[in-house]
């Protein structure tokens, strides 16, 4: 009896199953049909909607064919060498900033030995046009020969 | 590395698909043509080293991001808009009217009584997937119109198989209900089918 009821309980579960995957396969069928639908109407656009497509198409296959020759086309149609700076403007950009830090510092420098000159001449025995007298470089090397 | 004329093929079978599935999703004509240019230059630009093979996904792929990034900005934009609008004068639903805008490329053989049904038809199956929640639609039109199959879908979508299939059943139960509900059903657009 019990072998049965088994079987039977057994029976019922293919059955449901049966049912179940049908259910889903034609829902899956539907979906098919329903995509088949939409392309089938994706085909009918208007002639404006289709032109820019084209363009848009065009314009980055041109990009594309661009890339492979070691060439770049801008977004406003120009055309730019892989290694233009245009293209890499970001380094240009780190380039200029370098080149404005060390400059800075070039001149902050020399501003430093113009003040160091200024003070030493003014902190010295003798008077400042003495370093201009020819006359005094003798004693002025044996000075610095000292120090 | 794919050539041109590869790529070219592969955009020309696409982007019809491409432009109706981004309309579905942000609803605007306009919007959709800007999102698949800008989803064909990525793709030329940083993909060009890529196998052709390689192309539907990572088209797929950047289609969405570029969906994703619209609605970005459109979030933005409403937020001041909506600050603005007091200030500004609307146009009063003045608008450029163009004839190319509403010319069709249509079978001229076919009945106008049974194109007349066709587009209806259309316009209902079309609303009812405006109608699908974001994900869902995603994963109804990757795995059913683009014919990806589970794995491919799910690395599209950057998400797990499983979610793939949630996802897919949860959108051809909702949408057979919707047409369903429209008068819609299977043997309805099985007959459709047949006749396209």
């Amino acid at each position: 009896m019990d072998n049965i009821n088994q079987e039977n309980n057994e029976v019922l579960d293919v059955k449901s199953i049966d049912v179940k995957s049908t259910g889903v396969e034609s829902l899956e069928t539907q979906a098919k049909l329903i995509a088949n639908l939409l392309d089938a109407h994706a085909n009918r656009l208007s002639m404006r909607t289709l032109k820019q497509l084209e363009n848009g198409r065009e314009l980055a296959v041109k990009t594309h064919a661009q890339h492979i020759s070691g060439t770049s086309v801008n977004r406003d149609g120009t055309i730019s060498h892989a290694i233009g700076w245009a293209e890499h403007h970001r380094m240009a950009t780190t380039g200029m900033v370098l080149a404005a830090i060390i400059a800075g510092f070039v001149l902050m420098q020399s501003l430093n030995q113009t003040e160091n000159s200024d003070a030493f001449l003014l902190g010295s025995d003798l008077p400042p046009e003495a370093f201009v007298d020819r006359g005094f470089e003798p004693s002025l090397n044996i000075t610095q020969a000292k120090i | 590395m794919a050539s041109s004329q590869e790529l070219s093929n592969f955009l020309r079978d696409v982007e019809r698909r491409a432009f109706k599935q981004t309309v579905y999703a942000v609803r605007d004509d306009h919007a959709a043509l800007d999102i698949v240019q800008d989803a064909m230059l990525k793709l030329a630009e940083k993909y060009a080293d890529k196998p052709a093979a390689e192309y539907p996904m990572l088209f797929q792929r950047i289609l969405q991001n570029t969906m994703r990034d619209y609605w970005r900005r459109q979030k933005v934009r409403n937020l001041w808009t909506t600050l603005l609008s007091s200030f500004g004068a609307g146009k009063d639903g003045e608008e450029d009217f163009d004839p190319l805008d509403t010319i069709d490329v249509e079978d001229e053989n076919e009945n106008p009584m049974a194109q007349l049904e066709r587009s209806q038809t259309m316009q209902l199956i079309e609303k009812a997937i405006e109608k699908l929640p974001t994900r869902q639609r995603e994963a109804f039109v990757l795995r059913y119109w683009e014919d990806m199959d589970v794995a491919e879908t799910a690395l599209t979508m950057g998400c797990s198989q499983g979610s793939v299939k949630t996802h897919c059943s949860r959108a051809v139960h909702t949408l057979a209900a919707l047409l369903q509900k429209q008068g819609l059903g299977s043997k309805a657009i099985a007959h459709l089918g047949t006749e396209s």
